[in-house]
């Protein structure tokens, strides 16, 4: 037909022979091949097997990328052998056809699809109608979840994906892309009635997925299921604790009669470890982080306040024997806050001697601001009518002690205060 | 003939095991899951160092470099768990995001 003269291509195979046991080793094979384009490497180990080697052991059925038997790993790649075509390896490139990875081997490219199935029964891949109807259900073509779905039905378990997940390798517990994508098309569809029991038995498997599309690159069907997993994790974000109240109320009933769930104790007990170790480390790491910022934050305003030395003009100019009220002003700091603070001062000159008395003009009472009463000399408070003697002593009303004194120094003639 | 009852099975093959083609035929996803993790490991090793030894532009490059693939690539992952950015593709959020990234990383470079 097409690709013109024909070809020998060498072809190694891996063999095991279950009398024998052992590791397994290639045999290899030279096969005059017509068309290349013409001839799967399904055709090329039938004629193998006819030609020159009759122990061969492989597994198909179907022959037209329908039944899934046949998968394997050819060149480095997991394909199904009736789908790819010599002509995929151009010119002299051996070919290397091997099984799947994964699987227990039985003989040669047979594998046992056992440990598979079960997973995929374990996510329960059957259809549970919520409610016994007599009309069809219509799920319009173009709506969301018939979109999402898409062809991820379309699946023919053949492994492929399984066998090029290098998670499955460190993950005895991962259910696989393949169990994954069968429950993701039932956890989208609304008729479904068993999505918090499938939603359970995937939630542990979901989060392995690491995002690597390995299992979407080899899909013979070319359905994505990185994209059903990524699905499954968002629905399993939707309602996080929904999964873990459904197994302890259904999950027993469901779980009856199934073969795979003897590990669901060990799984639970993983999963509550996990979680006390993601709450634990969170909150150490929550109170470490808020620890350091509480105190950087709070810390500096908890502490005692410096006294700052507000200048409240010259000595001289206050009048003796007599109170001046002075508005002293000053920024003042509390933390990492700044404020402009304008606060009235007391100052008693005495007659005899330079000596001062600073009073803060808040009343003791409740912090009005008490002013000097020059007839009556004293000091009064217009809030609750308390008054002080000049000597700062209480004379009546509610206050329940003197006037504060502040601290006060003289420089170059300049009267300094001690603010707080 | 006697017929043997018990099958051996043999243990299944790992990824890569007897797999001469393996490696070469990685795809690009997994070299990015890789690279994020090579990245996340270089970034451990290397904030110490560059905590320890200040100033030493060849641990800085090294450093940020590491910084700006375990940075792009994780937020590849990001847009894709989120489906920010549509799954098909992922292929073209790796170029573009580690294009973008390394261009970043230039100009920091420069500028710095």
């Amino acid at each position: 037909m097409s690709a013109g003269q024909g070809n020998t291509r060498k072809i190694s195979i891996y063999r095991y022979d279950p009398t024998e046991g052992g590791d397994g080793h290639f045999d290899k094979y030279d096969l005059y091949i017509e068309d290349e384009t013409n001839t799967t490497i399904l055709d090329v180990l039938i004629r193998i097997q006819r030609e020159q080697d009759s122990t061969l052991a492989f597994r198909y059925a179907c022959r037209v990328n329908m039944c899934g038997s046949c998968g394997m790993v050819i060149n480095g790649r997991e394909g199904l052998a009736c789908k790819t075509n010599v002509s995929d390896f151009p010119g002299k490139e051996k070919i290397t056809i091997r099984p799947l990875n994964h699987f227990p081997v039985v003989k040669d490219l047979v594998v046992d699809m056992g440990p598979f199935f079960e997973k995929y029964e374990d996510c329960l891949p059957f259809f549970e109608p919520k409610e016994d109807r007599e009309e069809p259900y219509v799920i319009r073509p173009d709506s969301v979840e018939r979109t999402a779905i898409g062809l991820a039905t379309e699946c023919i378990a053949c492994g492929c994906c399984v066998s090029s997940c290098t998670m499955v390798n460190y993950h005895d517990g991962y259910a696989g892309p393949a169990p994954l994508n069968r429950a993701f098309t039932l956890l989208m569809d609304s008729r479904d009635a068993l999505y918090d029991q499938r939603l359970d038995r995937v939630m542990q498997s979901c989060y392995n997925c690491r995002t690597e599309f390995n299992c979407t690159e080899v899909c013979p069907k070319e359905i994505s299921s990185t994209k059903s997993i990524k699905y499954i994790q968002r629905m399993a974000m939707k309602d996080p604790f929904k999964g873990k109240t459904e197994a302890s109320e259904d999950g027993q009933a469901v779980s009856e009669g199934c073969k795979g769930c003897g590990n669901e104790e060990t799984d639970s007990g993983r999963r509550n470890f996990l979680t006390k170790m993601t709450l634990g480390i969170g909150a150490f790491s929550t109170l470490a982080v808020g620890g350091v910022l509480a105190t950087s934050f709070v810390g500096p305003s908890m502490k005692k306040q410096k006294a700052q030395w507000v200048s409240a003009g010259k000595l001289e100019d206050l009048p003796k024997d007599n109170v001046t009220t002075i508005a002293l002003n000053y920024k003042e700091q509390i933390g990492f806050y700044e404020q402009d603070r304008v606060k009235p001062v007391l100052v008693w000159r005495k007659s005899d001697s330079d000596k001062l008395v600073v009073y803060d003009s808040r009343c003791t009472h409740l912090g009005c601001q008490v002013r000097w009463d020059k007839p009556r000399s004293l000091f009064l408070c217009a809030c609750h009518g308390g008054s002080f003697e000049l000597d700062g002593s209480v004379k009546a009303g509610p206050p329940p002690r003197s006037l504060d004194e502040l601290e006060y120094r003289v420089e170059n003639g300049n009267l300094l205060i001690a603010m707080v | 003939m006697e017929q043997k009852n018990t099958i051996n099975y043999r243990k299944p093959l790992q990824w890569g095991e007897h797999d001469p083609n393996r490696h070469k035929n990685m795809f690009v996803g997994m070299w990015a899951w890789m690279w994020q993790r090579i990245t996340a490991i270089a970034i451990v090793f290397l904030l110490p160092l560059h905590l320890t030894l200040t100033y030493k532009p060849w641990l800085q490059f090294l450093l940020l470099l590491a910084v700006t693939f375990h940075a792009t690539l994780g937020l590849r992952v990001i847009l894709l768990d989120f489906n920010l950015v549509n799954i098909k593709y992922q292929k073209a959020l790796i170029w573009g995001l580690t294009g973008l990234g390394l261009l970043v990383f230039s100009l920091v470079w420069a500028a710095i």
